[in-house]
């Protein structure tokens, strides 16, 4: 075992510029373990459905079968994997230095990415139109809260992205915009991981 | 952890990606959810059994996601991003099934509904 100074009040945990230290391994390592926080979230809801999804609990409203279309949600799983795909080559294309073809990939990732939300949003607001809103039952809630969750969760990556087509005509692939770049590729996949557990959990098994 | 690189495009988290695996990872994830859904639409399985078979499925789409998109593995630069999720996932269980095995006795116990009504819809995992 190697003999090092012992820890003292002005011991420093990371310090950037040690060649055993790297910025982008410690920055992904820790945004990959608040995704496993974030996906805790997600189980609690999930946890919140399932306690939620009965008839009782429905209040004499619509239950899962009467709200979920399990074919549409079907082109919605297609748009959101069809977009985390582009993305995930759009940082091929940074792998191999092209920051046109990084572009291309980050702009056909967010069109996905809003066809994914149109749908989700469509049928949000046909229900509450019809009176079917988040207060109208407990279902209703913890059906409305999963899905505009995930919703919000796929806006800020869309705002994510936005911000990473500015910063890389502006700085180029240096160490802070590939680390975000890696960032948000575990973000977007996450999306479509999560989205996988609410279309079978939500969708499939509801209907 | 990888170790320090003059040029970020070097790191192994970036060199990882690859276009074959994210396509391979969209193809074998649609296939598997078209599958659910068939299974899905032609309802001619018992709840359990449906239930089972469409569980799998999402957990076969799931692993095809942790190998082909997040690309964990046991190389270097991925055994404590594997090491993190495979202690983690427990907590995922643990979470959604104590609490429905919870409420499940509860919903028993204390939400009695009329039969006529408990006939005319659609089992959930708390019946």
């Amino acid at each position: 075992m190697a003999h090092e100074a012992a820890p003292t009040a002005n011991t420093r945990l990371f310090r950037p510029g040690y060649a055993g230290h790297n910025q982008i391994s410690a920055r992904t390592l820790g945004f990959w373990l608040y995704m496993l926080s974030d996906a805790l979230l997600f189980t609690a809801l999930f946890a919140s459905y399932a306690v939620l999804d009965t008839p009782m609990n429905a209040a004499g409203g619509p239950i899962a079968s009467q709200i979920v279309n399990p074919i549409e949600g079907f082109w919605q799983t297609i748009a959101i994997l069809g977009s985390v795909t582009a993305y995930s080559l759009s940082t091929v294309s940074m792998k191999n230095g092209k920051r046109g073809g990084t572009a291309l990939g980050i702009i056909a990732s967010i069109v996905l990415a809003v066809v994914f939300l149109a749908f989700g949003i469509h049928d949000l607001t046909a229900l509450a139109a019809q009176g079917d809103g988040m207060d109208r039952s407990g279902y209703l809630s913890a059906y409305f809260v999963l899905i505009l969750t995930h919703a919000i969760h796929m806006g800020i990556g869309i705002l994510w992205m936005l911000v990473m087509l500015v910063q890389i005509p502006r700085y180029g692939f240096n160490e802070m915009v590939v680390a975000r770049m890696l960032n948000l590729r575990m973000f977007w996949q996450f999306q479509a991981t999560v989205w996988v557990c609410v279309y079978v959990y939500v969708y499939m098994i509801g209907a | 952890m990888a170790g320090s690189h003059s040029d970020p495009l070097a790191h192994p988290e970036v060199q990882q990606g690859g276009a074959l695996r994210y396509i391979a990872g969209f193809i074998s994830t649609v296939l598997l959810m078209g599958a659910a859904l068939i299974v899905t639409m032609r309802h001619d399985l018992a709840y359990q059994s449906f239930v089972e078979l469409v569980g799998g499925l999402a957990f076969l789409a799931l692993l095809s996601q942790a190998a082909l998109f997040y690309g964990l593995d046991i190389s270097r630069a991925q055994i404590w991003k594997s090491v993190s999720l495979i202690l983690t996932v427990p907590l995922f269980i643990i979470t959604v099934g104590l609490t429905v095995w919870m409420f499940q006795s509860l919903d028993q116990r204390t939400m009695v509904m009329p039969s006529s009504a408990a006939a005319a819809t659609q089992p959930t995992l708390l019946q």
